[in-house]
């Protein structure tokens, strides 16, 4: 809330405060001059003191929609705590270098950046957005967790989310790299996630040359997106990343950067600007191309699609839903695919719940992850459909972890790109 | 130990735990590794629970309370078998899920074991013949309404605290919600429960619309308020989602005429869902942009269900109000309502100024409503510090009303803010019973009313005592609440 909008909302007491007696009168306008000196931390931090107060004072009004506090079940996780104990480490009445507080400091990595809370939060908060300038000032002073460190670590020393260079292993996926004579309409901008899962990439290139779209891939000179130091805050390393992807997007002439990865897309847009990198081409997510590619009648799904998956529940990615506000892409898609039918869980669309697998959560502590996955993955079940479809491969990961064995064998899950691929 | 950093208000009477080595030996026994904690961060996270002054105390490094250990069952013989320990050892333990309670309901004031409810989230039963759900108790009221909303029908429970609040802490604290002029309290939503006694023992009282089966021993857990059992599933009433909704809103010249209004409607055998009488600081405060509005009284309804009853509900509203000076302002205050009425901002925006801010709900037949509404503005007034004292009405009766006050202030030099706000209640709750009114509609006692229960119920207060210490001898359920006066407690 802005200052206008604060004083507007608060001047209906003005009235009341002039007929209060002089010596409260005067103790309100010292507590209002001395706010800050009364409860903000002296010298230079990052953290975002005024927003975790407020959070820390909330009663949770998100609370029931919070993905980790709903795997759990524990006060703990709730995001009105992560941000007391966010404050409590800003203002040094938790001391972040001891030992005995790396508890407290793991909470600030607990988040799986759903932005559920956003949705429902009063004054319209992110609670990672929040948590993130905390971890702002704990990399600052050389604080961040091990598990943090090591996600640094592969990303210096592979250029990806491995401990190998996965886009080096196309060859044995076989998966197709198309190199740039840079002149590309688009260039289709793998996510180090989804090259583990080669078929959708296959049946994205397949789509892509269906449309008759000159595209490239480069797989030989693709780095990550730099989204997992965007997460973890190594803001120099996300800008190297940010830099070199800069210079990938210029060399291929392609006007059109598509990624299968929604984090991907949130990265390259929202979170280089944020750094001072625009990469001046128009950015999105691979379904919001097809769905203009089957508007403009380039793609025509005409076949049914194998009786096994006929019948699909959606999950939405979180990024797309919320962050890219697209609830159609998707729809329209499957929508198109003839002889499908489509089920939507209780949970569903911009209300999404998450697989799990976003944010630092998964690495501070897996087994939370697991449980917000496995809730997912019944609420999906709850739909009677035994295939999931989603357009993410953070959430088809996430999702995987999510059933259970017997599930194994009756579910499948699958890339929205792997169901259309069928129909064209 | 990090704890010691923070300042803990309620320290002194704490349980004495000789060998905590040994609890934690037989916690684990009970629930398993995962399931129980003594771990400085999980202890912290539940050190508080919604009460203001409490939320006041986070921004200043201060704890409220500090239980000693957590716990996390997911089954009723794991909460038996915490009980049995509990009595073995004489440890206070309280019940906790979403910890939403305004008056220190789930504080741990004498440390002990929380036994934290959320587990107890499950849905079990939809039965569209009977119209009624059967849910287990820690689920969150947002949850549940939502996931009958998605079935096609609402329980029509809807309090404020929907987001953050529980099923048991409904039950525990009799709760009503903003839709309760048709819907009914919490009292009336109940069809049946399961509550495990402080022994351990599991009583069953089975869902029935209404039974003539001598003294109604289930009724005195609506409102134990966690001292006398713990409620682990309910049977509720459902409804349909209704048919049509109609919005309607008239401002009157004063409170009195509003009353006239509404109370004349409800005299007609006509409840619309939702009455909010709005007097003329808060009809300022949230309808400034209102014409129509400005120095007079807004009262805002909602009547649905069945749309030929709706017409009429609107018709007979709408005469009512003409009658009593209303001048009709229109559709708009309701939907700003709508818009706003789970946009709470005032914990997060007060404490950071050391304003001391609250609500205190309370109960009146029509004749005394109008004079515990001006008695309680007066005696605030007078309150060296106070700032504010507005007040809404938003539950409604053929008989009376609960009137809910929101106040806010500045300690004067050298009162503390713990004596400040028990001043500002204090006088709240003496305003109330000098007018005639009942100290609670909706909140309950916790700690901040305790001291006046004697005033409240008379003599019966000694046979409600006498029944809790039948049910709980050793005093281990929620000790502190409700029948002792710990409200001096935590002074500096």
């Amino acid at each position: 809330m802005g200052v206008f909008e604060t004083l507007n909302k608060y001047k209906w007491m003005i009235p009341l405060i002039n007929k209060a007696d002089r010596e409260t009168k005067s103790t309100l306008m010292k507590n209002f001059r001395k706010k800050k000196d009364n409860f903000y931390p002296e010298g230079e931090y990052k953290a975002n003191v005024d927003d975790l107060i407020k959070c820390m004072l909330c009663p949770n009004m998100c609370r029931f929609d919070c993905g980790t506090l709903q795997a759990t079940h524990t006060e703990t996780m709730s995001p009105a705590y992560k941000a007391r104990i966010g404050y409590y480490i800003t203002i040094g009445k938790l001391d972040p270098t001891k030992e005995e507080n790396k508890d407290f400091v793991d909470l600030m990595y607990k988040c799986s950046n759903e932005e559920n809370c956003k949705v429902w939060c009063p004054f319209g908060f992110s609670v990672v957005s929040l948590l993130e300038t905390v971890r702002d000032d704990l990399n600052d002073k050389d604080l961040m967790p091990e598990y943090c460190k090591e996600q640094i670590e592969k990303l210096k020393k592979t250029n990806t989310i491995e401990d190998y260079n996965i886009y080096k292993t196309y060859k044995e996926k076989g998966v197709e790299n198309i190199e740039t004579d840079g002149n590309d309409e688009v260039f289709y901008f793998i996510g180090c996630e989804m090259m583990k899962f080669p078929e959708v990439v296959k049946a994205n290139i397949a789509i892509l040359k269906k449309a008759g779209i000159k595209f490239s891939t480069n797989l030989e000179k693709r780095v990550c997106c730099g989204g997992p130091a965007f997460n973890i805050r190594d803001l120099n390393v996300a800008k190297g990343f940010a830099e070199k992807n800069e210079e990938l997007f210029k060399s291929s002439g392609a006007s059109i950067i598509l990624s299968d990865c929604p984090g991907c897309v949130l990265t390259l847009t929202k979170r280089y600007d944020s750094i001072g990198i625009n990469i001046d081409r128009k950015i999105i997510h691979i379904t919001q191309f097809i769905k203009e590619l089957i508007d403009k009648g380039k793609l025509k799904p005409k076949d049914e699609i194998p009786n096994d998956l006929k019948v699909v529940a959606i999950h939405d990615p979180c990024l797309i839903a919320r962050n890219l506000n697209d609830i159609t892409s998707i729809r329209a898609i499957l929508e198109s695919i003839p002889g499908l039918e489509i089920k939507e869980p209780m949970y569903t669309k911009e209300y999404v719940h998450c697989c799990g697998w976003s944010g630092t959560a998964h690495w501070a502590d897996k087994d939370i992850s697991i449980k917000e996955a496995t809730i997912r993955v019944n609420e999906l079940k709850e739909t009677s459909a035994h295939v999931f479809v989603s357009a993410c491969p953070l959430c088809e990961l996430g999702l995987n972890y999510g059933l259970s064995k017997e599930d194994k064998e009756k579910i499948k899950i699958k890339d929205i790109s792997e169901l259309l691929i069928k129909s064209l | 130990m990090n704890i010691e950093k923070f300042e803990l208000i309620y320290k002194d009477n704490r349980s004495k735990i000789q060998d905590k080595l040994k609890i934690a030996k037989r916690l684990e026994e009970i629930l398993g590794v995962n399931n129980y904690s003594s771990k400085e961060i999980d202890l912290m996270a539940y050190s508080r629970d919604a009460t203001m002054l409490a939320i006041n105390w986070t921004i200043e490094g201060k704890l409220a309370a500090l239980p000693d250990f957590i716990t996390w069952p997911d089954n009723c013989a794991q909460i038996s078998n915490i009980l049995k320990l509990a009595n073995e050892e004489h440890i206070p333990v309280i019940p906790y899920a979403e910890g939403s309670s305004v008056v220190g309901g789930s504080i741990p004031i004498n440390g002990g074991i929380i036994i934290d409810m959320k587990k107890f989230n499950k849905i079990l039963n939809i039965n569209d013949e009977n119209l009624s759900v059967t849910v287990q108790a820690g689920i969150n009221g947002m949850n549940l309404e939502r996931y009958l909303n998605a079935k096609g029908y609402t329980s029509g429970h809807i309090p404020q605290s929907l987001y953050i609040s529980s099923l048991g802490g409904w039950i525990s604290h009799k709760a009503a919600g903003q839709f309760s002029t048709k819907y009914g309290k919490i009292e009336d939503i109940v069809l049946g429960f399961e509550v495990i006694l402080p022994n351990g023992e599991l009583l069953d009282f089975k869902a029935i619309p209404r039974n003539s089966t001598g003294p109604q021993f289930d009724k005195l857990f609506i409102g134990g308020e966690g001292t006398l059992g713990i409620i682990t599933q309910a049977t509720l009433k459902i409804w349909p989602k209704p048919e049509k909704r109609s919005s309607i809103s008239y401002s009157f010249p004063t409170i009195e005429d509003s009353f006239s209004a509404t109370r004349s409607i409800l005299r007609e055998y006509i409840f619309p869902a939702v009455i909010r009488i709005y007097d003329e600081f808060e009809t300022d405060r949230h309808f400034e942009h209102v014409k129509n509005a400005k120095g007079r009284v807004m009262v805002v309804f909602v009547c649905e269900g069945n749309g030929k009853l709706v017409d009429l509900e609107e018709e007979i509203t709408r005469k009512k109000c003409e009658e009593n000076n209303g001048m009709d302002c229109g559709e708009q205050p309701v939907e700003h309502w709508f818009e706003t009425r789970f946009r709470v901002t005032e914990t997060s925006s007060m404490p950071p100024y050391k304003i001391i801010f609250d609500t205190i709900e309370v109960a009146s037949l029509w004749d005394k409503a109008a004079n515990i509404y001006h008695t309680v503005l007066k005696y605030m007034n007078d309150l060296k510090g106070v700032l504010m004292i507005t007040a809404h009405i938003s539950h409604f009766y053929p008989n009376g009303v609960g009137i809910y006050f929101t106040w806010g202030g500045i300690p004067p030099k050298g009162t503390s803010e713990l004596k400040f706000y028990q001043e500002g209640w204090d006088t709240v709750i003496k305003a109330v019973v000098d007018a005639g009114g009942s100290i609670a509609h909706h909140h309950g006692i916790g700690i901040n009313r305790s001291h006046w229960m004697e005033k409240e119920w008379g003599t019966s207060m000694k046979y409600l005592s006498e029944i809790k210490n039948l049910l709980d001898p050793n005093n281990i359920l929620n000790p502190g609440k409700v029948y002792t006066n710990v409200w001096k407690r935590g002074e500096e």
